[in-house]
Formats: structure tokens, sequence, C-alpha cells
């Protein structure tokens, strides 16, 4: 069905001249869409290894005339070179001359620890069995030793970046991706930091929250602390708000959130935090609030005595030069106790039953120049609708009459919801839709179709989450200010959006102090 | 830990061939040395592996890259591809213009300011190139550049396309060889044609952190060791050895040569390492036959073998 919409000619790509490198797959869909391009999921058709499914990450050319993308360069040069059971495996690069556009093609893994997390949180109610939990953290600690152990660091170690093998003689095995921000640490020709510090910030530690100049390895084996407490509690363990708009790595609510659960660190514990800058410059900020004992057994619900917890503690050392190192956590008597962790760590050897996890999601509706087909995928009652992906057709018909109102709250049953993801809004198969067609028509009905789908979305956020957003949003528009007048309407979009939420966190905010029990809903 | 030094002698623009007349004498008057002592061992020991590999500045494993396992046989390298045999370029014109291209790689990163470890890399891409595809095909005026401009990127230091290209019509406008015909769509088109030609192996292992580490190790660290054998592993790049020998060997063979011309007895340190005298002797004679010949090498032998490629102009 999508091959059949992807002929429609309003994309100036003309789709019969495919390079023959793709014509080897089956192109299903797109599953996923970051800064530097789109991914999509395809089925091998040559009889070697037919059916097989492949992740293909598409890099856009970048704009500025560049070539290829520095992150493309380094995640290709990095993935050449390694091979291990625990990191995912790069199975082909592809380019495609004509739009200088370039293909990572990967064994596909149908599922990641953010989608088991959420899907433990929020769908099935009860917490990670403790041989899964176990087995996920061992196959992610081999694949870190073993990076490690050839000079790479990470630096971008979360729960969406580590994936799990669905269905299939790999079933339950887990995979270390995204190479994009990993690096050689040899001699570095430029001290890391002046490449704009990175890792996602609530796993990211607190040596550069305060201003390292130099990263090791530790870096990583903080944020797997961060993610062993994350599948014991379903929850990501210091949520902080991130404040994007300054170049600036310190996060003083990041670090409060730390400092809170594992107190104040202390020059005896940590000998050279006094010669970290901000440790030193926004001393007043930092120190102002005292936290001396420790809540990290209360908060991850374990016993102070357990391994797991003395595995855990030591992954959440301050002083990265104390911290626990992969080789040394492999060894740690927490994986000798029963249950020991194994290959598949969806299915335990004397399980009664796996968790049936949801497959991704796949919009079938995209094209390999991400090009997207108007056809709604719900067909729409009156017969106009179809004009929606006549080529060419613009606004008029699709203005007729608030039925051509493609989507709608109806049509979310069995539809993916829109949820944060941590770092992105992932928006509801709806929402998508409507934003397509907003894109193509520029009628404002769509757009606030969008707003309503974020308000619902929003009123069902705790307080904290919103101002995390509200921040987001603030520094996106800050960063959007000088665009060009194609992507003004992304940028009039945002202010709505803004002007949305701060009523929404306003009427939150009152309503706590009010005592409100029950959460307004967007009608 | 030597990093310091080490970065001192890399930002100096060491002048590629300032050795050049003391390795003239050298070659006259050392050259019966040179054969073997008769210690020779079986190939790269253990105690030397453990040595280089152990050390945290020799990053990610040499022993299981992808530059390891495409190490090719001298032989396999000085094939002339047939399109270029056919316009009649000879092994001779085909190692001209790759030094040729060497120098201009290294001009070029002079103006846009990158290290010596960028211009290594690229060099040894432009060299990977030319043992699969030929120069008809593959024009090296444009390669070369383009070269820099994804080891620049791959050794993350980027260099922007437009910069380069600046440079390029600055610097060769006048000049036969017409360098500046090229645009940066051009670069831009060649980029993703090299990093198919290389199989999109992009990490290079290069001998100069060796060198200073077997330095350090023979205490041989003085600035005058320092500069001679920096100079003279900057001149291996105008030949095809980073494609034959393993790093660290031609890091020895660097040693070894300044070491017979400065007169510092080293025999029974690199009897200590264990490696294959042999092979690091034979490096060495590679490297000063290349000074002998080199001098021969003027200008018009470029252009005639460039003019026989018969590019565009």
């Amino acid at each position: 069905m999508g091959d059949t919409n992807s002929n429609n000619g309003n994309n100036t790509n003309n789709n019969n001249k495919k390079p023959e490198w793709l014509q080897q797959y089956d192109l299903l869909g797109k599953i996923g869409e970051g800064t530097y391009g789109l991914v999509f999921l395809a089925r091998i058709k040559s009889s070697t290894n037919r059916g097989k499914s492949i992740a293909i990450k598409k890099f856009k050319q970048s704009k500025d005339g560049d070539g290829v993308s520095p992150t493309a360069i380094r995640e290709i040069m990095l993935l050449r070179e390694i091979s291990h059971e625990n990191v995912v495996k790069l199975v082909n690069v592809h380019i495609n001359h004509v739009d200088m556009s370039l293909y990572l093609a990967f064994d596909y893994a149908e599922h990641d620890l953010y989608e088991i997390i959420r899907h433990h949180r929020d769908k099935v109610n009860h917490s990670i069995s403790s041989y899964t939990v176990k087995s996920f953290l061992w196959q992610l600690l081999n694949g870190l030793n073993y990076l490690h152990s050839n000079w790479i660091i990470h630096r971008d170690l979360k729960p969406s970046n580590i994936l799990v093998m669905g269905e299939g003689d790999e079933q339950g095995v887990v995979k270390i991706a995204d190479f994009g921000l990993a690096r050689i640490y040899q001699a570095p020709l430029k001290s890391l930091a002046d490449n704009g510090v990175v890792v996602t910030i609530w796993y990211r530690a607190p040596e550069l929250l305060l201003g390292a100049k130099h990263y090791t390895s530790a870096v990583d084996m903080w944020a797997v602390g961060c993610i062993f407490a994350e599948l014991l509690t379903l929850k990501p363990l210091f949520q902080g708000a991130e404040v994007k708009a300054t170049p600036n790595p310190f996060q003083l609510d990041q670090l409060d959130k730390i400092f809170k659960v594992l107190g104040h660190p202390t020059l005896e514990k940590w000998p050279t935090l006094a010669s970290l800058p901000h440790w030193q410059q926004d001393v007043q900020h930092i120190q102002g609030h005292k936290y001396d004992n420790t809540g990290l057994n209360t908060v991850v619900h374990l016993p102070p005595k357990s391994a797991a917890y003395d595995l855990l503690s030591k992954m959440l050392e301050y002083d990265p030069r104390k911290r626990i190192t992969a080789a040394q956590a492999l060894e740690h008597e927490y994986f000798r106790n029963d249950p020991l962790p194994g290959r598949n760590a969806l299915v335990s050897p004397n399980a009664d039953k796996a968790v049936n996890y949801p497959t991704r999601p796949v919009d079938r509706t995209t094209d390999f120049e991400g090009t997207t087909s108007l056809q709604p995928s719900q067909p729409v009652s009156s017969g106009n609708a179809v004009s929606g992906s006549i080529p060419g057709a613009h606004g008029g018909t699709l203005r007729s009459g608030p039925r051509q109102m493609p989507v709608g709250p109806s049509t979310a049953t069995g539809e993916k919801k829109g949820h944060w993801n941590g770092d992105d809004w992932i928006p509801s198969t709806a929402e998508i839709k409507a934003l397509r067609l907003w894109r193509h028509t520029g009628s404002e009905r769509y757009i606030w179709f969008i707003m309503l789908e974020l308000i619902r979305y929003l009123s069902e956020c705790k307080v904290e989450m919103l101002c995390h957003h509200y921040l987001e949003t603030l520094s996106f528009i800050s960063r959007r200010q000088n665009l060009k007048i194609k992507d003004h309407r992304v940028y009039l979009f945002s202010v709505r959006c803004l002007s949305a939420l701060t009523s929404i966190l306003l009427l939150q905010v009152l309503m706590v102090s009010w005592e409100v029990k029950e959460a307004p809903t967007a009608h | 830990m030597g990093l310091s030094l080490h970065e001192a002698v890399e930002d100096r623009e060491t002048s590629p061939l300032a050795s050049q007349h003391f390795l003239l004498y050298f070659f006259n008057h050392q050259t019966r040395n040179l054969e073997p002592s008769g210690n020779i061992d079986i190939k790269v020991s253990i105690s030397l592996r453990i040595f280089l590999v152990s050390d945290p500045n020799m990053a990610a494993n040499f022993w299981t890259s992808s530059h390891c396992k495409q190490l090719l046989d001298q032989e396999e390298v000085d094939v002339v591809p047939p399109l270029d045999k056919e316009k009649g370029i000879t092994l001779e014109d085909f190692k001209h213009i790759k030094m040729h291209m060497a120098n201009y790689i290294w001009k070029l990163a002079q103006h846009v300011k990158v290290r010596q470890r960028v211009v290594a890399t690229a060099v040894t891409y432009m060299r990977r190139v030319y043992t699969r595809k030929s120069m008809t095909e593959y024009d090296p005026r444009l390669v070369a550049p383009t070269c820099l401009y994804l080891a620049s990127k791959a050794e993350e230091s980027t260099v922007q396309a437009r910069l380069l290209v600046f440079y390029i019509k600055k610097l060769y406008t006048d000049e036969k060889y017409r360098y500046d015909r090229y645009e940066i769509k051009d670069i831009l088109e060649m980029e993703m044609k090299i990093l198919e030609a290389l199989n999109y192996y992009l990490v290079v292992f290069h001998p100069y952190r060796a060198l200073s580490q077997l330095l350090q190790d023979a205490s041989l660290n003085d600035i005058s060791m320092t500069q001679l054998t920096w100079g003279l592993l900057n001149d291996t790049y105008r030949m095809d050895l980073i494609l034959v020998h393993a790093p660290h060997l031609i890091a020895l063979a660097c040693i070894y040569i300044a070491s017979v011309l400065r007169e510092k007895d080293t025999t029974a340190w690199f009897e200590e390492l264990r490696v294959d005298m042999n092979v690091v002797k034979n490096i060495s004679m590679e490297i000063l036959d290349f000074y002998e010949n080199q001098r021969m090498i003027g200008d018009d032998r470029i252009i005639a073998a460039l003019s026989k490629l018969n590019l565009k102009p």
C-alpha cells in the first residue's frame, strides 16, 4: 500500500529511478526520525537472507554545503572497526550519488530499553523481572567493556540507544547503538568539551555537569548506573530540567536532582572536585542546599546490603576515578547470585512466560526520499478525501468542510499516542497526519488540532515535566529566531505552543495550590 | 606524559627535506653498516606487541584493525592501473604523481591549518584510493584536496569545503596544473566516491605516537633526535610505506636511520625489542633510496607525467 502511495507525483524525485542497491530491499516504512535524518525498516529480498529485517538510517545532505555529515563519518569509521555481540551490527553502507545521501543499514532490533521501560510503566503496571534486568545490565556492560577496551567512549548512552533483539535466533540480546557521538579517545585533537558537551542530560555524569574538560570512559558508567536504576523503578533516576539556551555545560537543576538523592559531594570523597570550573564559579548556587544523607536505596527500593545496591552505588560514585569500570562491574557479586544473567534477556530459562512487548510502530506512508504520501490510512467518509493524494491538490479541496479533518480524537484507538521520550516529542499517528496536511495546505485548522493533541498530553503531565517542556519550547524558539521564511510556520507554531503551555502550567500550579484532585481534560 | 613534546614537534613546520643533505652524506658513507646483523627474530614478538597495545595512547587495537588487515605487499602497491597504463604512465610516473599530490596536500594543509595527523591520514587515503582506482577516472588534482577534506572530518577537525576551495584558487591560479578548475560541488561529489573507494574503512594508524613512545623507551628523546626522526617520518608519507608496513616498524626505521646518522649505539635496544631487524633495515634502505632518487625529480618530470594523463585542462 505504501508503495502505490509513494508514486504520487508531488515529490520531485522520480521513484522509478531507484538506485540499484535499494532494489535489494523491500521498504516497509519509517520507524524513526532524528536531527541527522530518518530511519527506515526494510526487508532483504535476496535469497540468502530472505525476509531478514534491516534498519536503514538515512543521513541528510547537510544544507550548508558541507558534504557528508561528520557524525555519519564518525559512526561509519567506528562501526567498520568493531564487532561484538552486544554492539549493533553495521551490515552495509550505501550512497545515492544523485541526491548525495548516505544510508547505513543495520541489523534490525525490535525493542529498546526506552520502550520496554515505558511498556512496564504505562501498560502492564508491574516491574521488569529481576532476571531480565540483570541480563540487560550484564550484556550492556559486556558491550561497553568491549568498546572501552578498544578505547571508544560512547558518550550518549540512554535507554533509547540500547536496543534489544526481537523474535529470532538473537531474541533478547542487547545491542548498543547510535555511535554518532562516540569517540576513539586517542589523543583528542581538540578537548572533547570544545565540541559541545554531549550526553542527554538525565544520564550525564556530574563531572561533565561541573565543566570537566576531558572525559573518560567513566561517563558511560554513570549513564549505566542511571539506566540500571531506571530498569528497577521504571522512572528516570535524575530528571532534571535542561537549560538548552546556554553553551555552558552547567545544569543546576540536574545537579540538584543528583545531590538530592546522593547527597552533596565532598572534597574528601572527590579530591579533584575543587578543580572543576563550575564547582568554584557557582559555589553559592551549587552549595546552596545541603543534602548529606544518601537516599539512593529508598529511591530504588533496594535493601542497602544487597549486591544490586552495592553495584549501583559503585556506578554512581561521584569521583570518576573511583567509579567502577565495565570490566570490574562484570565481575561483581550481583551477577554471580541467582538468578544468573542469560543471553536471552526476555525469556528466563526457568520462566513461566515472557512479556509481550509491542513492536515498533512503522509509518508506512513515508518513502526513502522522506516524502510522505498524503493519503490518510483511515479512510474518510466523504469521497473528496481521495483528492488529498492527488498531486497539486492544494488547500482548496481540503478546506471544503470540517469532516475533511482526516484525524480526530475518535481515530486514536489502535493508533500510537503522542508522548515525550525524554528528548523529543514523539507525535501520535493522528498528529503526524495533521502535521503533514498542515505543511501541505497551510490551513490553520491542522495547527489547532495538533495543539489540541499536545494539550491533551500536557494535561496529563506532572508540573515538573511541564516546566521541562516549557524550557524546551522556549529554547527551541530562541534557536529558531533567525530561521528562513520556510521555517517560519514552525516558529509560529512553537510560539503558540508556548502560550498554551504557559496557561496549562499556570492552571496546574493553581490546581496544586487549590488541591484540586482532577486534571482538566482537553474539552 | 611526553604529550607536550609530542605536540611541540607536531606543530613545528618541519621542512620535509630539511635533513636531506645529512642523509645523502649518510647514504654514501654508512650504507655498509646496514647489512643484517644476523640477529633475526620471529616477526613482531610478543614483548613489543604488549608494549604498544597496552599503552593507552595507542588507541583502538592496531592488530585487529582494518588498517592492519588491509596492509599490502609492495608488489601490490606498485601496480599502474590499466587505464593509466594505456596512456603511457609508467610506474615511475605513477609514483611521482602520488608524491607530488602528497606535497600538494601538505601545502594546502598548512594554509587551512590542520595538524600533521590529518595530513598523514589524507595522504594515506589518497594512496589507498590509487591502489584501486585509476588517475584517469579519479583526477588526482581533485582527489588530493578531497582526501584532505575527508580526513579533516575523520580526525575531528573539520575544514569547510568553502575554505579549501578558497585556498586552492588563491594559491594555484597561475599554475600549469590547473588545480583551481574544481569547485565545492566537485569536492562534495568526490568525497562520496572516495568513501566508496575506501570501502568505508577510515581509521588509519600512524607511526607518530609509536615514534615518541619508542624514542622515550630508548632514552633518545632529546630535541635533536626527536626533530630528525620526526622529519624522516613526515617524509615517509611521500612514499607508499604506510600501505605496506605496520606503523611501529616505520617508526623504528626512522629511529634506526637517525641513530646511525647521529652515531648513537642502539644495537642493544633494538635487540631487546625483538623485532625483525631485516624488515626495519629494509624499510630504512627504502627511505634512503627515496632520498637519493628524489633529487632527480624536477617539476618538469611531474608536468610530463601529468600531461600524459591527458586530464581536462
